[in-house]
Formats: structure tokens, C-alpha cells, sequence
């Protein structure tokens, strides 16, 4: 059978048709919402009137047997409603308080993991990883299940002073808020890129391989037709490979990840932050990452035992200092923890006042 | 200036610089529009038309850029 | 069936309580023969400790630039179901809201046309369908498109807006966030589709400071809703917050960061004038604290990920706009913008890039907007400034 007829430019359809009765009801019109535990909430409309979520992780990546599997409950029990969340959770959308038990029967039977809503550990946003991505110097599904297996219970019952959200982004392209995330991971190479010289003239643009590099360390090579790359000038980012594939940078001896921490995004209590590096490097150790996991657990354990309530974890450290946060998680402090790229001066401490 | 007219320009400029320069949209409104005064608009859609026939396509390395479809 | 490969490093992954994407995998490769290579290539890179995916870019479907992404596998011979593995986005629904028929309706025609293998969502926000092969572009896009859904953006482009869930769910919400986004993406479809910018160009909107969108560190126009008028206090509602063992000073009075508020034991009072709204107390004590008079947003530029210059978050521009539909005073601002940053941005320059290059004078001058102490953490400390004519005249 042939395709139908295609059109173009028409955008996606409006989302009115896909709010459950109750929201289109009560649409803009909402009193207040409650916790009920990790894995449910309801909000109440100034009407009266109620909407239920019960919120399970993803891993992001569904097979069509998974999502059907999702519409399937969504129809038993929510009307066939469900959204998703930008960090990856699923959310039943149930308008009748009598669905609520059975719903989360069947999602505990089939193993779903409930829970994410509040100060916990929620779903991990992150990158496509070796799954899809030619410039991932790490995968990135990976570490969000050995991360999150080690956190389940602050996913699905215990808190966490405030929120600790994680993120992975498996090249410095950050293709996720890793930027600004409590704790978060991101692919890094140590070496220069290869250049494949042959291939260069057919594959690359010169002028735009030159202007993309950060730091001026690329330029032309004309008796090769080629391009060079200044060796004390690069720093790995691989924004030239994303513009020019003949300059591969992956090397399996070399790459790895960095963990940092202390962003956040939300403007609560105080104005939000970058995530700053606290480990420069730990060599990839597939499947598992297990030495990756052993460091955020330094963290999460000084965090857990060091923050006030309604503290994330920047605002914590900003209260007992870098210099602090380096003593009571034990990371080592090196050359690459001081920055030498373009903010460099803002970050010197300009005063004598520190904790020894 | 006809559309045909404008459209054939357009071709003209990308083929010429095919291999020495990567054009982008951009790049394509400013010089024909400056070159034969007509609007960034009249340009733009002489420049949908092509892609719509095929004659033109888009390409991305690290940015969008306008080029020959591959088999010519 | 499928090819079978063995993958014992990714079983390693099938153990332990959050859901596993191999297996997600495991039972796409059970039906399709794309995911049983995209499976078996990815042992392989867990083994080689490296990606084997190479980037390319002369994919997509006639007249867009943009909504497919190229993609090859290195090891072609060895994978041959994954040699081409594009990944298409679709423009989500505004709020990712969905019903069960377009799911599985959308399982239908992935399973007929591609691997199988999605991701809910895209880091911007597509429903991103992984892995299908060049010749089969148009027909998913007939498909989709035929249905009422569209492609997403990628490239040089206006990426597919997104935003938090906004007044569909949350009593907190300024703005409608879910309204903005949609109109947002049919207002400007041609920008989306038709790559014509120096690089990409992300909206993200959301309904309070909250910011659960990232808006200010993952756009180049983060919207985030705001108010003018006061906090309604419900006194009641405020005793019953300290009777279930809420220490409202520390809790909330002091984690105030502008210290506007004050609390004796019985009645909680705010000193609306130098509240910054940050929402740290109406978060906590959401059943005894509501903003009320005018609302609208705070419209901020510039914030992406590390290249070239460093990560970046937003900054004001317009402290305050109204954003109610047709929200021309918003698209005319966009316009304004987008003229100035095709005019002077270098390729895979991002407007914030371009401004802090040219310096926010320029920037502000060509879109309208006044100079405003809001606009700055705090004015320059060094005395190296220019002089035009105008300023003279003065």
C-alpha cells in the first residue's frame, strides 16, 4: 500500500486534545498539589476537582512493546493519558481515585520502578552514549542505570536533604544541562585529535575547521591541503570532529569520565549555579563504571551527611566551602581542578579568608 | 525579477561555488538579493522551490549549509 | 528472525532495579533486524572501549533541512542492518502530553519502518525515533505528517520549543507555558524546517523560577514566568504548615535570600517590595502562598552548553513582558533578534556568543529595548566605556 500524502510545515497537533477532561477543566485553574509519597501526587483545583500522577522511571531509550505496554495501562486505568517528564519519567494520568490502587498493582507487578517526585533522587537526564553518537567519548545509558541502581531507594522511598538531580552527557557538546546539574558526568578525551589527511580535502571546509576551534589551536596546512593542530593549545573539547569527521579524537586508552557538582537550575533560595569539576578523570571501565560509582558515592555520603534541609548540594558547598568539600569527601585536588579557559580570574580567591 | 529567473541564479551561485566554498541559507539571500535587488523573502522562496523540486538539498556538517543533491 | 549476538558485557546492565535500556534492546532486536545490529554493535563498543558511529549529513526528507539526523556505523560489513541508522525527531506535543491510540498508533508505523528503538524524548524535547535506513525517510514522514504530526528541528535552525507542564498541572504557573510553545512552533515553522540561521536557536519555556524546563541554562530565549504584585498570605493555612512541624523561621524566613519576610510565631508577613521571587517559599508552603496581580514573564538570552566560549546561562533582556496570544509584541522582539544575528553572527555562532562578542549596547539598541538595571548582576567595574554622537548631545 502506498505511503499517504505527505504535508509539510503543519507543526505538531495542539495540546488541548491530548489533556485528560479534568485538566482541559481545570486548565490554569489549579489550588495546590500534595505529596502523597515518592510515587504519587495529587493536585486540587480551586473546582474541587483532582488529578492523581503516579510517576515510574524510564531509561529513555522504549521498544515500541514497552510504550504499547504503556498505552495499555494508560487506557486501563487513566483514560489512555500519559505525559512524560523532561527528566524521563513516566506519569499516569489518573482523574478517578478507585484507579489509583490497582494502577500501582500492575506497575509493581510488572517491576516498574515508581517513585521520583520530591527530595529525592529523580530519573538521570542524559546523552545518547555509544547507543547513537559519533563523538561520545563514554557511554551514556550505562551509567545512568549503575547510577541509578545505586540510588533506587532515593528514587523510590528514601529523601535526600532537597532534590539531587544527576545528569551524564557523554561528550563536552553536552547535549543535556549537565552544566547545571547537583551532580553530573561528562566524557572526556586527553588526547588530540588524529589527522586523517586523506580525507581532509574531501570532508572538511578548512575556514570553518579553523574558526570552530576554541582555543586557535587549528590551522592551515596548505602544503598538505591539509590542516595542524597545535598541540599545547588543545584542550580535547572534539568541536572540530563535530565539523570535520577527518579529524577523529575517540581513543579507548584516553578517554573517560569527569564528575561535577553543584549546579542547579531553579532560582529558589539562590540564583542558579554551573556545575563545577570536583574529579578531572576516571579512565572508562565498561560495563560498569564501577570506579565512577565509588566516587559519586564520596559525594552523596558528605552531602547526605553534611547538608541542612532544603540545601542542594551547590548551596551546601557554598556554605562550607570548596576548600571543605575537597577535606570531608577525601577527592584528590589537582592542576586541572584550577581553571585556565576563559573565566579563569573570577574563579582565583581573592581573599585570605579560607578553612584549613 | 521573474521567480524562474531568481531560482536560476540561485543554482547558478551554488554550483559555482561547489567545492571551493560551503554556502549557507543565509550566505544564498544576501548575495542574490544584494546582487539583483530583489526582498531576503522573494529570495527565500525562490530558494524553497528549488528544495521542493529536488534540485537543491540540505546538508550538515556542525552547520546547515545548502549544496547539490550528491549525484550530480 | 534476527541475528543473534552474544552480549555478555550488556547483560552485566539487565541486573538491578531501574529498567534496563538493553533490555529495551533485547526486545527490539527480537523483531527487528536494525536493533539486533544496533545490539550487537553496541557490545562491540563496550568491548573497544570507543563509539563506532560516524556522522554524516546528507539525510533528510525533500524540503526540510532539518528533523533527520545522519548516521553510519563504522563497522558497515561487520553490522550491516545498522550501516545507515538515521534518527527521526517528531515535534512533541507541547508539555509531552499523549493518549494511548497516537502511541500505539506510532508503534505501528516504527515498527513497519525503523528498528523499533525510540527515546521519550530528545534532550530538547523531540519524540525521537533511533534507526532507520535513507529510503524509507519519506515514508515516515507521509505517515506522521499525514496524521497531523511534524517533524522536529535540528542544524542551523529554530530547535522544537519545549516547556514545563505549566497551568495544565501546576498551580504555580505565571504564563501559559504549553500555549507559548505551541504558538511559538507555528509561528515560526518556515525556521524550523528551512535551516537559515548562523546556528541553532532553542526556546524553553516555563511557568515560574522553578525553571522545571532548565530554561535558563539550555536556551537561547528562556521565558520564565514572573508576577508584579503581592504574595496573598492564607494565615490559616500558614498555622497549619507549623502545626505539622514546618519550623517556619528556619525553614522558610530564613532561607529567604532578599529577607523580606518575617515570622513571630503566629502570623507570617511579607515585605512584597523587595521580594525577588525566587520561589523557595511558596514552594514549600504552596496551600498558604499565592502570588497575585499582573503576570507575564521575564524574557532572557544566551544560555548553552560549554563551546566555544564556556557554558553560559541566560540573562534579562526585557525584565517583564505580557504574554498573551497573538503575542505580537514577543514574535516582533524574536524577529528583531534573529535580523541582528544573521546580520552579524559567524557560523555556528549562538546569539548570546554574538552579543557578548559585539557587547549588549548594540544588541539592545537594534531590538528596541531600554538599558535597565535589571538587566546586570552589577554595573562594569572598569572605566573603559564608549561614546556615541547621541550620548554627547545629551
Amino acid at each position: 500500500m502506498a505511503a499517504p500524502q505527505r504535508k509539510t510545515d503543519i507543526g505538531p497537533p495542539h495540546y488541548k486534545e491530548y489533556l485528560p477532561p479534568v485538566i482541559q477543566k481545570n486548565f490554569g485553574d489549579w489550588k495546590y498539589h500534595q505529596i502523597i509519597n515518592p510515587g504519587l501526587m495529587v493536585h486540587v483545583a480551586n473546582s474541587g476537582d483532582k488529578i492523581w500522577t503516579v510517576r515510574v522511571a524510564s531509561p529513555r531509550l522504549l521498544s515500541t512493546d514497552t510504550i504499547r505496554d504503556i498505552a495499555d495501562i494508560a487506557e486501563k486505568y487513566c483514560g489512555g493519558y500519559v505525559r512524560f517528564t523532561t527528566r524521563n519519567n513516566i506519569e499516569f494520568l489518573v482523574s478517578e481515585e478507585k484507579n489509583i490502587e490497582p494502577l500501582i498493582n500492575e506497575l509493581k507487578s510488572k517491576h516498574y520502578m515508581i517513585g521520583g517526585i520530591g527530595s529525592g533522587v529523580s530519573n538521570i537526564v542524559h546523552t545518547q552514549g555509544w547507543i547513537h553518537c559519533h563523538s561520545a567519548a563514554v557511554d551514556a545509558s550505562a551509567l545512568v542505570k549503575v547510577i541509578m541502581d545505586e540510588f533506587a531507594d532515593y528514587f523510590t522511598t528514601k529523601q535526600t536533604p532537597n532534590k539531587v538531580r544527576f545528569a551524564v552527557a557523554c561528550c563536552t557538546n553536552m547535549c543535556g544541562a549537565v552544566h547545571c546539574s547537583d551532580i553530573a558526568y561528562v566524557g572526556i578525551h586527553r588526547k588530540i585529535p588524529r589527522i586523517d589527511h586523506d580525507n581532509i580535502k574531501n570532508m572538511c571546509e578548512v575556514p570553518s575547521t579553523v574558526a570552530c576551534c576554541p582555543t586557535n589551536a587549528i590551522s592551515p596546512d596548505p602544503a598538505k591541503k591539509s590542516l595542524k593542530i597545535n598541540a599545547d593549545k588543545c584542550m580535547y573539547c572534539g568541536n572540530c570532529y563535530s565539523v570535520c569527521p577527518a579529524l577523529p579524537i575517540a581513543d579507548p586508552e584516553n578517554d573517560g569520565v569527569a564528575i561535577v557538582v553543584g549546579g542547579k537550575v531553579g532560582s529558589l533560595r539562590s540564583n542558579p549555579k554551573f556545575s563545577k569539576l570536583v574529579v578531572p578523570f576516571i579512565k572508562n571501565n565498561p560495563p560498569k563504571w564501577p570506579e565512577v560509582v565509588e566516587a559519586t558515592k564520596k559525594i552523596f555520603n558528605a552531602y547526605m551527611a553534611g547538608a541542612n534541609k532544603h540545601e542542594r548540594v551547590g548551596e551546601w558547598v557554598e556554605r562550607i566551602g570548596w576548600e571543605k568539600f575537597f577535606k570531608v569527601t577525601g577527592l584528590p585536588f589537582t592542576f586541572q581542578h584550577i581553571d585556565d579557559f576563559t573565566i579563569a580570574r573570577e574563579t582565583f580567591r581573592t581573599a585570605a579568608t579560607f578553612k584549613w | 525579477m521573474e521567480k524562474e529567473e531568481i531560482k536560476q541564479k540561485i543554482y547558478d551561485l551554488v554550483v559555482k561555488s561547489t567545492g571551493k566554498k560551503k554556502l549557507k541559507s543565509s550566505d544564498i539571500q544576501k548575495q542574490i538579493s544584494s546582487d539583483t535587488g530583489c526582498s531576503r523573502d522573494e529570495v527565500k522562496d525562490a530558494l524553497k522551490d528549488l528544495m521542493d523540486e529536488g534540485k537543491l538539498i540540505y546538508t550538515y556538517f556542525g552547520g546547515s549549509y545548502v549544496e547539490l543533491p550528491p549525484n550530480q | 528472525m534476527p541475528k543473534k549476538y552474544e552480549t555478555p558485557m550488556l547483560d552485566e546492565l539487565e541486573k538491578g532495579p531501574f529498567p534496563s535500556f538493553v533490555t529495551e534492546m533485547k526486545k527490539a532486536a527480537a523483531k527487528s533486524d536494525m536493533a539486533a545490529d544496533a545490539l550487537g554493535q553496541l557490545e562491540r563498543c563496550f568491548k573497544d572501549n570507543r563509539t563506532h558511529w560516524k556522522h554524516g549529513g546528507i539525510v533528510g526528507v525533500r524540503g526540510y533541512g532539518g528533523g533527520v539526523i545522519g548516521r553510519y556505523s563504522d563497522l558497515p560489513e561487520e553490522f550491516p542492518d545498522v550501516a545507515h541508522f538515521h534518527t527521526v525527531r517528531i515535534n512533541s506535543i507541547a508539555g509531552l502530553f499523549y493518549k494511548s491510540s497516537f502511541l500505539k498508533e506510532m508503534c505501528d508505523i516504527w515498527d513497519k519502518y525503523g528498528s523499533g528503538l525510540t527515546n521519550f524524548h530528545g534532550s530538547t524535547g523531540d519524540l525521537v525515533l533511533l534507526g532507520t535506513k535513507t529510503d524509507t525517510l519519506e515514508s515516515i514522514f507521509a505517515e506522521f505528517s499525514s496524521r497531523g504530526w511534524d517533524l522536529g528541528g535540528s542544524g542551523s535552525a529554530m530547535r522544537t520549543p519545549s516547556c514545563c507542564v505549566g497551568p495544565a498541572r501546576c498551580e504555580w504557573a505565571n504564563i501559559d507555558t504549553l500555549d507559548i510553545t505551541y504558538a511559538t512552533t507555528q509561528e515560526f515553522q518556515d525556521e524550523m524546517h528551512r535551516p537559515a540561521f548562523p546556528y541553532k536557536f532553542k526556546f524553553k519555556t516555563v511557568g515560574c523560577a522553578v525553571d522545571c524546563n532548565a530554561a535558563i541554562a539550555r536556551a537561547d530565549c528562556s521565558i520564565i514566568g514572573t508576577w508584579k504584585g503581592k504574595i496573598e498570605i492564607n494565615q490559616d493555612e500558614v498555622a497549619n504548615y507549623a502545626k505539622s512541624g514546618m519550623n517556619i523561621q528556619t525553614e522558610i524566613v530564613n532561607l529567604c535570600p532578599s529577607k523580606c519576610m518575617s515570622y513571630d510565631g503566629k502570623t507570617l508577613s511579607i515585605n512584597d517590595d523587595d521580594c525577588v521571587r525566587c520561589m523557595h517559599c511558596i514552594s514549600r508552603m504552596t496551600k498558604a502562598l499565592k502570588p497575585t496581580g499582573e503576570k507575564g514573564a521575564s524574557i532572557l538570552i544566551g544560555s548553552k552548553a560549554p563551546f566555544v566560549i564556556g557554558a553560559t546561562l541566560s540573562w534579562v533582556i526585557v525584565p517583564f513582558m505580557k504574554m498573551e496570544p497573538p503575542y505580537t509584541e514577543f514574535f516582533d522582539l524574536v524577529r528583531k533578534m534573529w535580523e541582528w544575528w544573521d546580520e552579524h553572527g559567524k557560523n555556528r555562532e549562538r546569539i548570546g556568543e554574538l552579543i557578548i562578542r559585539r557587547g549588549m549596547r548594540e544588541f539592545l539598541e537594534y531590538i528596541g529595548v531600554d538599558p535597565m538595571p535589571q538587566q546586570v548582576k552589577e554595573p562594569r567595574r572598569d572605566p573603559f566605556y564608549f561614546w556615541k554622537e547621541e550620548d554627547l548631545a545629551k
